[in-house]
C-alpha cells in the first residue's frame, strides 16, 4: 500500500510539470497585466513601459516562466532601464517555494491564497458534508421507496433546483430573506459578508452568514447527487446478494445499510473524489454574490487582472489537490471493496 | 404508469407555483417598511448634496459604525502602489495630505497651515517655487511629529528606481526637488511652472520613521508590512484590520486635530452589483457608491436612502480619429464630422437610457469639471436635415443606392468603437440607427477594457487608430485641475516611432499646441479660464469631441448616516464630522 501510494506520487512529479507549463502557456493569452492596473483611466505609457521592465513582463515567455520556476537570483537584472543587467534578481522561484507576488496587491502568492483559503473551506465543506448527507437520505429513501409520493416530490424538485441559474437563486434568495422579510417584520436573514460589523466576527453571525449562501449552493448541487445516490440504489437493490439477505431474514434497516449501501456508494465516492479537489477553487457565483471572500472570487479578480502569478498560484494548488484526491479514492476503493487490491 | 405520470405533473405545477409566488412577492415589495423610521422626503439627486451644519464640538467620545460598501477591494493601500479609485478614496480616513478638497473642489488645508499662492508668499513669481509651512501640531497616529522629512521622504520613494511605483506622475515630469528648510517648512522647486501643483503634488504622506528602516533593511519599501497593514496613519480614523476579501476596518483616531465623532469604519468588498443593490436598500450598508442612474428609484423607495450625484469630472464623449493615417477619408473633413455629430440625437438617448437630470448631455470635456467648462459652449443640436446637406456638399452621396453614402467607391460607414458596458452597448444600437436615416454606416465594435486600454506596441485599438469614433467616459488628468493637455499634442500622436505617445486622435494644429502648453503653466486662473474658452471653441469648431452625457459618481446614503458632504475629489473628506443616529 505504501510502494503504492509512493509510486503514484512519483508519477505525479512530471504530470505536475507538463500541467505548469501548459497552464503558463495559456496565461499569456490572458491580457496584458498592466493594461489597466484597476485604475478609472489607463495608467500613463511612461509609467506602463517602466512597470513592464521592473515587473520583468518585457521579457520572453520562456524566461518568465523559467524565472517563475527556478527563479532569478543566478541572473542579473536591468532595474534602471538603461538596457544592461546590473542587479541581481531576488526570486527563487516555484521550486525553492517562492511562488513570486501578485502583480495586483504586490504581496507573496502564498500569502494571497493563504488569505482565502479558509473561508472558502469553511463554505464548501460545510455546503458538501450537507449536500451528501441529504443526498444520502434522499437517493436511498427515493429508491427504497420508488414512485413514492415523496419519491416523486423530492424528483420534481431537485430538478427544479438543478435547472435554477445559481446567480438568480441567490438573488432571489437574499431578497425573499434578506430584504423582503425584514420588511414585513419577520425574522430575517442578512444579505452579504461574513459578519455583521456592529456585533462582530462571532460564531453565530458566521453561521446566519452561511445560511443563505449554502441554500444556494446545495439546493444547486443536491439534485445531482441525490440522482446518483438512487439509480446506483436501485441498481444494487436488485442484485441477488440482496434477495439471499432478505431470505436469511435480515431487517430492512441492515440490508440497506449493511449490504446494498456500502456497494452502492463506490460510484458515489468516487463521484465526491473528483468533487473534492474543485471545492478548493470555490464558488464563483456564489462567492461573488454573497460577497463571501473566498477562492472563487480571488480567482475571478485576478483573472480580470491577469494577475498570472496567483492565477499559476490557485490552478497548481487545484492540480495538486486532484493529484492526491485521486490517491486517496483510490484508497478508499480497497477498503470498501475487498476485491479491489492496490499494488 | 399514466397515473405516476399525473401526480408527478401535478407536483411540477404545484411547484412552479410556489416558486412563481415567491418571486412575485420578491419583486413587488411595495410593502411598507416595519421596523424603520417614519420615511422623510426623498431629495431629488442634485449635482452636491447641500451643505448641512455641524454641531459643535463634543467631548472626545467616539460613538457608532459607518458601514461602507466596495464593488472592488484596494489592490494595496500605500498609494505609491496603486491608483484605484477604492484605494485612493480610503484615504481622507487615514492618510491625509497637505490639503483636501471639499465637497464644492476647494481646497481645505490638512497638514499645510495654510494653502500657498502668490498673496501669502508661497508661491514665487515665477511659479517655480513652491513653499508649504506645515502645521506644527500635527502627529501620527502614533504620536511621531508629521515634519517636512516626511515629505522629502515620500518624494525620494515615488521617483527611486528601487521602487516599483504604479506612477511617478507628476513628479518625474515637473518636480526637481522637495526639500525641507526646517521642521515645518517644505519647499518644492518645479522645473517649470505647474498648472496643476495643487491638485497633484502631496496629496498624501509616507511615516518617515516607518518605511525609512524597511527602505534601508531592504533595499525597497515593495514589500513592506505597512503597505498592507498602515497601522500609522494621519487622519480622523486609523487602519484596525484588512481581511482579504471581506472587509477593512478604520477606528477612530484621537490623535488627530480634528477628532471624529464615529468609532469605526467598516468597509465591506461586495463584489456584485445587484448584490449590493440588495444590501443597500436592506440597509445593510449605509455608502454605496458606482451605481447607475437606473437604480435610483428602486433604492429611494423606501424612502431611507437618498441617492446623491457628485460630479468629479467624467463625462460619457465621443473621441473622433482624424489621423490622415489611420482614419476613414471622410473623418478628414470637419464638415463631414460636424454631420455625424448633427445626426446623432444624443438628448434622446439619455432621456431613453438615462436620467436627463443626471446626465445631461455635455458640450465639452470640461462640462463636469466647473467652472472649465465654458457655459456659452452649447452641445451640438440634432438637425439631420443640416447633416443631410452638409454631407452632400462634401461629396458623400449614395450613388450606388445600398442605402449608405459613398465617395470614389469608398462608402460612407465608419467603425465605431467602445467596451464591453452593456450601455455603450446599447447607445451604439441606437446611433446606428440614427445614422442609418442620413446614410451614414456604423461597424459597431466592442473591445474588452484591458484590450480597449492596450498602448500601441500591444495592439491597442485606439493607440493604433482602429476607429474613427471611440466612446468612453473621461475626466481631465487630475481633476478639478483642467489639465488635459497630453491627448491633443502634435508630438504626442501615437505611431510606431512613438508607441507611447498619449494622442490617440492624431490631431495636430499649431494653435492647439501653443494654446495647451500655455494653460499648463498658467498659474492665473483669469488668464487660464480664457485659454479654456479658447482651447473649447477650437475644439467644438474642429469637432474632435462629442459630448453624450455628464456621468457623476453616483452614491447612496442612509438616512441613519449624517453631515456626509461628500466631494468629486477627495470624497470622504467630512469622515471626521459624521455620525450615525442612534
Amino acid at each position: 500500500m505504501v510502494n503504492y501510494i509512493l509510486r503514484r506520487l512519483a508519477q505525479s512529479i512530471p504530470q505536475l510539470f507538463i500541467i505548469s507549463v501548459l497552464l503558463f502557456s495559456l496565461m499569456q493569452a490572458f491580457g496584458d497585466p498592466i493594461a489597466t492596473l484597476g485604475a478609472r483611466t489607463p495608467p500613463r505609457p511612461e509609467d506602463k513601459a517602466r512597470l513592464r521592465r521592473q515587473l520583468g513582463l518585457d521579457q520572453p515567455a520562456y524566461i518568465q516562466y523559467l524565472v517563475w520556476l527556478v527563479g532569478n537570483d543566478w541572473m542579473k537584472i536591468d532595474k534602471d532601464g538603461d538596457g544592461v543587467p546590473e542587479t541581481p534578481g531576488t526570486r527563487t522561484g516555484v521550486l525553492r517555494g517562492d511562488w513570486g507576488n501578485s502583480l495586483v496587491t504586490r504581496r507573496p502568492v502564498l500569502e494571497v491564497i493563504g488569505d482565502r483559503l479558509p473561508n472558502t473551506l469553511l463554505l464548501m465543506l460545510t455546503a458538501e458534508f450537507i449536500v451528501i448527507a441529504v443526498s444520502l437520505f434522499v437517493g436511498v429513501y427515493s429508491a427504497i421507496y420508488k414512485y413514492s409520493w415523496f419519491d416523486n416530490f423530492i424528483t420534481t424538485s431537485s430538478f427544479i433546483g438543478y435547472s435554477m441559474p445559481i446567480f438568480w437563486l441567490a438573488l432571489m434568495l437574499i431578497y425573499i430573506f434578506g430584504v423582503n422579510f425584514k420588511r414585513w417584520g419577520l425574522p430575517y436573514l442578512p444579505t452579504v459578508g461574513m459578519f455583521d460589523p456592529q456585533v462582530g466576527k462571532t460564531p453565530v453571525e458566521l453561521a446566519k452568514h452561511m445560511v443563505l449562501p449554502i441554500a444556494t449552493i446545495a439546493i444547486i448541487s443536491i439534485a445531482g447527487y441525490s440522482r446518483y445516490v438512487r439509480s446506483s440504489m436501485l441498481e444494487v437493490m436488485t442484485q441477488d446478494y440482496i434477495r439471499t439477505a432478505r431470505a436469511k431474514g435480515l431487517s430492512n434497516w441492515k440490508i440497506v445499510m449493511r449490504h446494498a449501501l456500502k456497494n452502492a456508494s463506490l460510484p458515489f465516492i468516487t463521484l465526491i473524489g473528483l468533487d473534492l479537489p474543485f471545492l478548493l477553487a470555490g464558488a464563483v457565483v456564489t462567492e461573488r454574490i454573497f460577497a463571501w471572500p473566498g477562492m472563487g472570487r480571488l480567482f475571478i479578480d485576478h483573472t480580470e487582472r491577469a494577475d498570472f502569478p496567483v492565477l499559476m498560484g490557485i490552478l497548481m494548488l487545484i492540480a495538486l489537490a486532484v493529484v492526491i484526491f485521486q490517491i486517496l479514492t483510490d484508497v478508499a476503493y480497497s477498503f470498501l471493496d475487498p476485491r479491489i487490491r492496490l499494488s | 404508469m399514466y397515473r405516476a405520470l399525473q401526480s408527478r405533473l401535478s407536483i411540477a405545477l404545484l411547484s412552479g407555483l410556489l416558486i412563481a409566488s415567491l418571486v412575485l412577492t420578491a419583486c413587488g415589495g411595495g410593502a411598507a417598511p416595519t421596523d424603520t423610521p417614519a420615511p422623510q422626503p426623498t431629495n431629488a439627486p442634485k449635482a452636491t448634496d447641500a451643505p448641512k451644519p455641524t454641531e459643535p464640538p463634543p467631548a472626545p467620545s467616539f460613538s457608532g459604525t459607518a458601514t461602507i460598501t466596495f464593488v472592488q477591494e484596494p489592490d494595496n493601500l500605500n498609494p505609491l502602489y496603486t491608483s484605484m479609485f477604492f484605494s485612493s478614496i480610503t484615504r481622507e480616513f487615514w492618510l491625509k495630505g497637505l490639503w483636501s478638497f471639499d465637497d464644492n473642489a476647494e481646497p481645505v488645508p490638512q497638514l499645510a497651515a495654510e494653502v500657498p499662492s502668490a498673496d501669502n508668499g508661497g508661491l514665487s513669481a515665477d511659479g517655480t517655487t513652491i513653499t508649504v509651512h506645515l502645521r506644527e501640531d500635527v502627529t501620527w497616529s502614533d504620536g511621531t511629529p508629521v515634519t517636512a522629512d516626511d515629505f522629502v521622504f515620500t518624494h525620494d520613494m515615488i521617483v527611486s528606481e528601487k521602487n516599483v511605483v504604479q506612477s511617478r506622475y507628476p513628479y518625474e515630469d515637473y518636480v526637481a526637488s522637495a526639500e525641507a528648510t526646517d521642521a515645518h517648512t517644505l519647499v518644492i522647486h518645479l522645473k517649470e511652472p505647474f498648472a496643476a501643483w495643487q491638485t497633484s503634488l502631496f496629496t498624501y504622506v509616507l511615516p518617515k520613521h516607518v518605511l525609512q528602516p524597511v527602505f534601508d533593511a531592504e533595499g525597497t519599501i515593495d514589500n513592506a508590512e505597512w503597505n498592507r497593514a498602515p497601522t500609522v496613519g494621519v487622519g480622523p480614523f486609523v487602519f484596525s484590520e484588512w481581511e482579504s476579501g471581506s472587509h477593512l476596518i478604520f477606528k477612530a483616531n484621537p490623535n488627530w486635530i480634528a477628532p471624529p465623532k464615529l468609532e469605526q469604519v467598516f468597509i465591506r468588498i461586495v463584489p456584485d452589483d445587484a448584490a449590493q443593490e440588495a444590501a443597500i436598500i436592506a440597509g445593510d450598508t449605509d455608502i454605496g457608491v458606482f451605481l447607475s442612474s437606473d437604480q435610483i428609484a428602486k433604492l429611494e423607495e423606501g424612502g431611507l436612502v437618498d441617492v446623491v450625484a457628485v460630479l468629479s469630472g467624467y463625462n460619457e464623449g465621443w473621441f473622433l480619429n482624424v489621423n490622415p493615417e489611420t482614419a476613414h477619408p471622410a473623418m478628414l473633413d470637419v464638415n463631414v464630422r460636424l454631420a455625424i455629430a448633427l445626426a446623432t440625437d444624443r438628448f434622446t438617448i439619455v432621456k431613453d437610457l438615462l436620467l436627463e437630470d443626471i446626465n445631461p448631455v455635455n458640450a465639452t470635456f470640461w462640462d463636469s469639471n466647473p467652472p472649465w467648462g465654458d457655459p456659452s459652449i452649447a452641445p451640438y443640436p440634432y438637425d439631420p436635415e443640416e447633416a443631410k446637406k452638409l454631407l452632400d456638399a462634401a461629396g458623400w452621396v449614395d450613388s450606388n443606392g445600398d442605402g449608405t453614402r459613398d465617395k470614389d467607391g469608398v462608402e460612407l460607414t465608419l467603425r465605431y468603437i467602445t467596451n464591453q458596458r452593456e450601455l455603450r452597448k446599447n447607445v451604439q444600437a441606437v446611433v446606428q440607427q440614427q445614422w442609418a436615416l442620413v446614410g451614414i454606416g456604423a461597424e459597431l465594435v466592442n473591445y474588452s477594457s484591458d484590450v480597449y486600454w492596450n498602448g500601441y506596441n500591444d495592439g491597442g485599438p485606439q493607440a493604433q487608430g482602429l476607429y474613427d469614433i471611440a466612446e468612453y467616459s473621461s475626466t481631465p488628468n487630475s481633476f478639478p485641475d483642467p489639465d488635459a493637455s497630453s491627448g491633443w499634442l502634435c508630438d504626442q500622436i501615437s505611431s510606431a516611432d512613438n508607441p507611447d505617445g498619449a494622442n490617440w486622435q492624431g490631431y495636430c494644429s499649431e494653435e492647439m499646441d501653443a494654446l495647451l502648453k500655455e494653460q499648463a503653466t498658467t498659474l492665473d486662473r483669469e488668464a487660464r479660464l480664457k485659454l479654456y474658452a479658447q482651447i473649447e471653441q477650437l475644439m467644438y469648431d474642429e469637432v474632435l469631441y462629442v459630448g453624450i452625457w455628464k456621468d457623476p459618481d453616483l452614491w447612496s446614503i442612509h438616512s441613519r448616516l449624517q453631515n456626509v458632504r461628500l466631494s468629486g475629489v477627495s470624497q470622504f473628506w467630512n469622515a471626521h464630522e459624521w455620525t450615525v443616529a442612534p
